[in-house]
């Protein structure tokens, strides 16, 4: 990858991986206090500092992507979200039974058990990933 | 900053968390600094140069919170 200095300590690409795998194990434990906290003033504290944390986090990982400091992740298969769609709206379906049986009274304005949009119209859009 | 009136003592682990993430500010803060200064790539340096700035921030915040809990502690343990 792009480390041009030779003599470095390390490749820019593994320090920054470093700080950004520390990043995200910070942010991990500033949530975790976060919801340990029993003083409000100090679980406002966690809350800001996991905000601020995540906000480092996501520009070094930007800065890394455009500087081809980390690898892009491959994309998703259409066909595989399709089946994702699938599967979450039959799992609604059944919660939507479940919540019924249990005789709550949902909040109106979010109406469960309605299906999310059916896949795309393939017409439009080619099933076929590698074709555009 | 922060409002007096929901102030309370802080426990254990609150402590202990602070302890942790203050540790996590510190190695954070010399990270950024060490590869700041050895990469050749301008907005690597500048990023992290900026990062050094917040988690700086974050330290004082943790001290802050310590130091505003301090006089509400017990001295005894209580339970």
């Amino acid at each position: 990858m792009n480390s041009s200095s030779t003599g470095s300590f390390m490749p820019d690409a593994d320090l920054a991986y470093t700080i950004l795998a520390d990043l995200k194990r910070t942010v991990r434990e500033y949530s975790t206090a976060t919801t340990e906290s029993n003083c409000p003033t100090v679980r406002q504290m966690f809350t800001d500092l996991t905000n601020s944390t995540l906000k480092l986090q996501g520009e070094l990982y930007n800065v890394m992507q455009q500087n081809n400091l980390y690898p892009a992740p491959g994309k998703a298969l259409q066909s595989d979200i399709n089946k994702q769609i699938q599967t979450a709206n039959q799992t609604k379906q059944e919660c939507e039974q479940f919540v019924q049986q249990k005789n709550i009274n949902t909040v109106p304005g979010s109406p469960m058990g309605q299906s999310y949009g059916s896949p795309l119209n393939t017409s439009e859009y080619s099933s076929n990933p590698y074709v555009r | 900053m922060m409002q007096n009136g929901s102030m309370q003592p802080i426990t254990g682990k609150e402590l202990e968390y602070i302890a942790d993430c203050l540790s996590n500010e510190d190695l954070l803060t010399k990270q950024c600094a060490a590869t700041a200064s050895s990469t050749q790539n301008p907005a690597l340096k500048q990023v992290l140069s900026q990062h050094i700035q917040m988690h700086k921030q974050h330290a004082d915040k943790l001290i802050g919170a310590l130091q505003q809990h301090q006089p509400l502690a017990p001295t005894q343990p209580s339970n």
